[in-house]
């Protein structure tokens, strides 16, 4: 199960990156083209043997975790903006591009890099669970886990009141997906609490995380052509529950 | 609730005893298989019977009369009551008039829409409500306040719930009926003109008050489906 669910989720995020290549290319919403690149690639650098390679070209002191780290960093900050701003959420915004949202960014950055220096990380390990345990390694997985969850936790009334309200069935679906990958990252915080015995937990909610929001973010572009096939390209105010005449 | 298939069985034997089942369903127009799921469930829709009642030039009101869920509509029926009758005048119809009492040039045909008009449902159920009616419903039948006001706004309802409002509310059955669009006005015994009467006998007052209510609520629907609509673009524009 969780051998398989690291390379679906690469391809379903490859594959979509793909799609949305030809429409980038023409201009069209670049920043979720990048945002898709980035998740495949922190993907990409979360499997065991592209990440022995990429740090074995980095010296071997597990530097590309914390490129990993950076990435998931710019993702979140990206698809933040994007989502609060799409799922009508002038809080979100705020939360996640305003002083308060830059400043936790900043910090949880900063003590980043500086965990990273405390811990001894020589010796490539994919996730760093082959490193000895230090409170130091905690701490900077810890904060790895912190700003998206921050992130998703700015995000999740905005996306409720799509999940539940009026759209397109299909944009709804897809929009729950995405919610359930945000929930699961929020949840991920609580890592820590997991008894080592359910340690194949981990893995398994961090990757359906990414399954989901991959999926939603996919599923609600979708949403959008579907639903341009079916009205034509000017979509109108639906008025059909009140029509004129019946003449 | 629909009606048992026994009953249906039984009813249909009456009405149309020599023939077979394709010929009903060919007749009445509605669906073979629709019909056959239907018996097979044991749960035959009042459309169903409505339907073949038309078909074979019988008043449909008097074939739902024969199942014991409908015994009540055994006539002679209490007439609609002027409330009711100018509920089921669609939006526009109220507006024309209006217009034609105060620029009498600006006659338009005479006829009125549909008595089943796009919201009928809700403008019956405040005809009779006063203002308890919801949760005398909801107490008599079990159903969910949200679940019925779910219908209104869909302009739909289930027969029996349209007649347990109506009993609810302690009004003849028919209106309602014709409000849902089970039976048309003729089938419910109305003369042909009852609505128009009942328009024509409005104040300018009343008349002027009810078109503003109607336009209302109205404008209040188109604008949320253009919030919702927004909201879509919006999703789109920044993630699709």
């Amino acid at each position: 199960m969780t051998g398989v669910l690291p390379w679906a989720t690469l391809i379903v995020c490859l594959a979509i990156t793909m799609i949305r290549l030809p429409g980038a290319l023409r201009g069209h919403n670049r920043s979720l083209f990048w945002i898709f690149a980035l998740i495949t690639f922190a993907i990409l650098l979360s499997i065991e043997g592209p990440y022995l390679t990429i740090d074995a070209l980095l010296g071997g002191i597990n530097l590309t975790n914390l490129l990993l780290r950076f990435i998931l960093y710019a993702t979140f900050l990206l698809v933040g903006v994007k989502a609060a701003k799409g799922f009508g959420s002038p809080n979100g915004v705020r939360a996640i591009r305003g002083p308060i949202g830059l400043a936790v960014l900043a910090v949880v950055a900063g003590l980043t890099v500086f965990f990273f220096l405390l811990t001894d990380t020589r010796g490539s390990s994919v996730g760093l669970t082959g490193l000895p345990f230090s409170h130091s390694l905690e701490a900077y997985a810890a904060l790895g886990r912190l700003y998206p969850g921050y992130v998703s936790a700015c995000l999740l009334p905005g996306i409720w009141r799509t999940v539940v309200g009026h759209g397109p069935l299909l944009l709804r679906v897809a929009s729950a997906l995405f919610m359930l990958g945000l929930v699961l990252l929020v949840i991920s915080q609580t890592f820590p609490l997991i008894p080592p015995a359910l340690a194949w937990l981990r893995p398994l909610i961090n990757y359906s995380a990414a399954l989901s929001i991959a999926l939603g973010l996919g599923g609600i572009g979708l949403s959008k052509v579907v639903s341009r096939r079916q009205n034509g390209p000017v979509p109108g105010v639906r008025t059909d529950r009140v029509r004129g005449k019946a003449s | 609730m629909p009606l048992p298939s026994k009953a249906f069985q039984h009813w249909l034997n009456g009405v149309a005893p020599q023939e077979s089942m394709a010929d009903i369903s060919r007749i009445s127009g509605v669906k073979r298989t629709t019909l056959a799921q239907q018996m097979v469930r044991g749960k035959v829709a009042e459309t169903t019977v409505v339907s073949i009642s038309r078909a074979y030039g019988i008043n449909p009101l008097d074939s739902l009369a024969s199942f014991e869920a409908y015994s009540e509509l055994h006539g002679p029926l209490p007439a609609p009551s002027p409330g009711e009758l100018i509920s089921l005048v669609s939006t526009l119809d109220m507006l024309q008039a209006l217009i034609e009492r105060t620029r009498p040039e600006n006659k338009a045909a005479a006829d009125l829409d549909d008595p089943m008009h796009p919201t009928s449902v809700k403008n019956w159920v405040d005809a009779i409500d006063d203002g308890e009616l919801r949760t005398r419903v909801s107490d008599i039948t079990g159903i969910a306040p949200q679940n019925f006001s779910a219908h209104l706004t869909a302009n739909r309802m289930p027969p029996e719930l349209a007649l347990a409002t109506a009993r609810a509310a302690g009004v003849g059955p028919t209106a309602g009926l014709v409000a849902i669009g089970l039976i048309t006005e003729a089938e419910a015994g109305w003369p042909p003109d009852a609505r128009r009467t009942a328009l024509n006998a409005l104040t300018d007052g009343e008349l002027a008050l009810l078109a503003g209510d109607r336009l209302q609520a109205w404008g209040k629907t188109l604008r949320r489906h253009e919030q919702d609509q927004e909201n879509t673009e919006r999703i789109w524009e920044n993630l699709g």
